[in-house]
């Protein structure tokens, strides 16, 4: 049931998010264009990025890349 | 009549001058210029949960990494990419493979580099792109290669990206001796067996990506993806002690199937505030399904200063092939004691600190010095802590 309604709450805001979604002119995306704003990790967030896909067993969905490698130490 | 002179003066010098010197000789010429990005990396862990030594013993570890990567953007249509890195990497579990203790901890060295080249096509909209990378530790070797596509909507408020990646890995011993040595390396009371007759791991990723401006202050991205790996997924040295007090080397399936989704959603508040919000769930037939919360809440607090405290919280359910030290029954099919495998809870918090004046002086233009501690605890014990710094300058060729 807690996962279900869950479930529900997060397709609700996605649905309501997109939605939304408005009409940007290219003179108003300065906030969008921020480097802050920028997806996935920029800067310097790369390598502990690398470093939780050996710790954990969890990798990738917009993260850094998920090789096979080794990360055996 | 001075007034005739004066108009007859300003007629003909009108017409007798003129604004630009029609230079014969001209080219139009694209300026190119490279990016360059230095990274300086210094991590560290301890705990107590060694998969070398069957889920005890040291997994003190500590990693320097010198990272170096250029974006030649040739004009507005062409980059190549370029990557090196080398991280040297001290490691006290991996010294036990032979309970022989060569120094204070056994050192290893990673390098790796890639090359890449991007296009922008026709349609000003639409990107492809393929990488090839190379990677070697003692313990391993890895060839890479990847092809991507991006695609931008009309009015540029969404972005599709699509990523194959694919990875070639030779888990075979002995890269830096130079003896011709190459085999599987187990540890050292265990080496009477052969335990596997397979050396090799293939992994092939498919990363996708929805990347949509929701308003001016709000984007969302979706990134699902898919993950294959074969072969020899299991680390030949690490052991595995059972109930009955018998050992054996870590044994996992040949096949391993992963399925993350990640979302993002990043606002804009005001004009010094960002909120930026990660979501990640995983699964895969290991049994192992995972949920990634990451908060960063950038502060601008000048022009050129943003500071970033973050908060990343992760839940994990462990494989079904875990268990700790000694627990395992003989008569289990596969069989591992690495707590990263296992249940557990983290914790990562941390502070960003990122200067980006963008001084320019004769064709170099600084443009940031990202600065970032990160410090990591993990349910069963594991503390670790990274410390990164980045600085990004740019530089412009001398038109030829």
């Amino acid at each position: 049931m807690k996962v279900n309604l869950l479930k529900y709450l997060l397709l609700f805001f996605f649905a309501t998010a997109l939605a939304s979604c408005q009409m940007v002119k290219p003179y108003q995306r300065v906030y969008l264009n921020d480097y802050e704003m920028r997806p996935g990790y920029p800067g310097a967030r790369g390598f502990e990025q690398y470093v939780f896909t050996i710790r954990e067993g969890s990798a990738g969905g917009g993260g850094a890349k998920t090789s096979g490698g080794c990360g055996c130490n | 009549m001075k007034k005739r002179y004066l108009v007859l003066g300003l007629i003909t010098t009108a017409f007798t001058s003129f604004g630009q010197v029609n230079q014969k000789n001209y080219s139009k010429k694209q300026l190119s210029h490279t990016d360059v990005e230095t990274v300086f990396s210094y991590y560290n862990q301890n705990n107590d949960h060694s998969a070398v030594t069957g889920g005890i013993g040291t997994e003190d570890l500590q990693v320097y990494v010198t990272h170096l990567s250029l974006d030649n953007i040739k004009d507005s249509v062409r980059t190549v990419h370029f990557d090196l890195g080398f991280d040297v990497i001290s490691s006290a579990s991996t010294d036990n493979i032979d309970f022989v203790l060569s120094s204070a901890s056994k050192v290893d060295a990673r390098i790796y580099t890639s090359l890449g080249y991007s296009r922008l096509l026709q349609d000003k909209r639409t990107t492809w792109g393929m990488n090839s990378s190379f990677s070697i530790e003692s313990d391993y070797l890895s060839w890479g290669q990847s092809f991507s596509i991006n695609h931008l909507s009309e009015d540029q408020s969404r972005e599709f990206s699509a990523a194959l990646q694919m990875y070639f890995d030779d888990l075979r011993w002995g890269r830096y001796q130079f003896d011709g040595t190459r085999e599987l390396v187990y540890p050292s009371e265990l080496r009477t067996t052969k335990w596997f007759d397979n050396y090799r791991r293939n992994s092939y990723n498919l990363a996708l990506g929805l990347y949509q401006s929701i308003n001016r202050r709000m984007a969302l991205g979706i990134y699902p993806g898919l993950t294959y790996q074969s072969g020899l997924l299991s680390t030949p040295f690490h052991r595995v002690y059972f109930a009955d007090n018998s050992k054996q080397v870590e044994k996992l399936p040949g096949r391993r199937l992963k399925l993350p989704i990640g979302i993002q959603l990043n606002t804009f508040i005001g004009t010094r505030w960002i909120l930026r919000t990660y979501y990640r769930y995983y699964w895969d037939d290991f049994g192992i399904s995972g949920h990634t919360l990451n908060l960063e809440v950038p502060f601008k607090a000048s022009r050129v200063l943003t500071l970033t405290p973050f908060v990343r919280l992760y839940s994990q359910n462990g494989s079904d092939f875990f268990k700790p030290y000694a627990m395992h029954a003989i008569s289990q099919e596969f069989f591992t004691s690495d707590y990263d495998l296992s249940n557990f809870k983290s914790t990562a918090t941390g502070l960003g600190f990122r200067y980006a004046p963008y001084f320019n002086k004769s064709r170099t233009t600084f443009k940031a010095l990202d600065l970032r501690f990160t410090h990591y605890e993990r349910s069963d014990g594991m503390i670790a802590n990274t410390i990164t710094l980045l600085i990004n300058y740019d530089k412009e060729q001398k038109p030829e």
